[in-house]
């Protein structure tokens, strides 16, 4: 072999450890459903506690909210662990689920002891859960340097203030609003981001 | 004239270059994730892994998830160690020692 030739083979071997590095880090998990299903989760249990739907169950409109949430969390940890059998973990992975199941369970007590004390009032109970929201939000898109993200939590900020000086009714529709734009509208987003990302194929050694 | 270093003959082979260099960037992937991931036969890429396994570089842990067998690989950090070093030799004969 010259040396020329095994220069190359050498530049070879490290072009390929960082092709093969670059390959590992990049995230192939998918949340943006996530996103989607907690939108649907919060207009259900909106509109649950807000009508009732008339029928019997369902006409018990205290537990409304409590119950949609905790169905909409078994139904993200069962999707989630079936999904995580197929890719590997990664720190980022594990530090940004750590922040939003951490977030999850602060306002499920929070908001919780909140309606069981009477000491419910929506103003209040919105400004709370856009503000987690927010820096939820917030953390995750700082970590995945993701400006889109942060554009939601400046949105859910917005309506968290927005909920302390506005009415009721104008409260009601900034959650509204923000549910759509910070949930479905960017989980669709996200979903096709990653859609397009995981088409582009795996490098091969 | 500085004495050129040895490259590590376990790390050196393309396929196990390549799955540790994928372990460094997650905690640990599954069989079927490297096989994606390099393209590689199921007995080729098992030989290779089992190579590195016995150099102690990965550790293999199998397990069972929704009844279906399941083979984890993570870096160790003897491997880690070894990388690293592999490739400084690597960027210590590029420059200037060959055809120097």
């Amino acid at each position: 072999m010259t040396a020329n030739s095994e220069e190359l083979e050498l530049k070879d071997r490290l072009s390929l450890i960082e092709t093969m590095i670059a390959e590992g880090r990049r995230g192939t998990e998918s949340w943006g459903w996530t996103f989607v299903l907690w939108g649907v989760a919060y207009y259900f249990a909106i509109a649950w506690s807000t009508w009732g739907f008339g029928w019997s169950i369902w006409g018990h409109t205290a537990i409304a909210w409590p119950v949609t949430m905790i169905g909409a969390s078994v139904l993200t940890m069962v999707m989630a662990t079936r999904q995580r059998g197929r890719q590997p973990s990664t720190t980022i992975g594990r530090a940004i689920s750590a922040i939003w199941i951490a977030m999850g369970i602060s306002m499920f007590v929070l908001l919780l002891s909140l309606g069981l004390s009477g000491k419910y009032d929506q103003q209040l109970f919105v400004a709370v859960i856009a503000a987690m929201l927010g820096t939820t939000n917030a953390a995750s898109s700082m970590i995945l340097k993701w400006s889109e993200q942060f554009a939601c939590a400046a949105v859910w900020w917005l309506a968290a203030v927005a909920s302390c000086f506005g009415t009721v009714t104008q409260s009601s529709i900034v959650f509204l609003v923000a549910i759509f734009l910070c949930q479905i509208v960017f989980g669709g987003y996200a979903m096709v981001c990653e859609a397009r990302r995981n088409k582009q194929g795996a490098s091969h050694a | 004239m500085p004495e050129l270093p040895e490259l590590n003959p376990v790390i050196h082979g393309k396929l196990r270059l390549a799955l540790l260099s994928l372990l460094t960037g997650v905690e640990e992937a599954e069989f079927t994730w490297l096989r994606a991931k390099t393209g590689s036969t199921d007995g080729n890429l098992g030989a290779q892994l089992l190579k590195l396994e016995e150099a102690g570089y990965v550790a293999v842990e199998k397990k069972f998830v929704q009844r279906k067998p399941q083979t984890l690989y993570r870096m160790t950090e003897a491997g880690r160690q070894a990388l690293t070093e592999y490739v400084q030799a690597l960027k210590q004969l590029l420059g200037g020692a060959i055809g120097g």
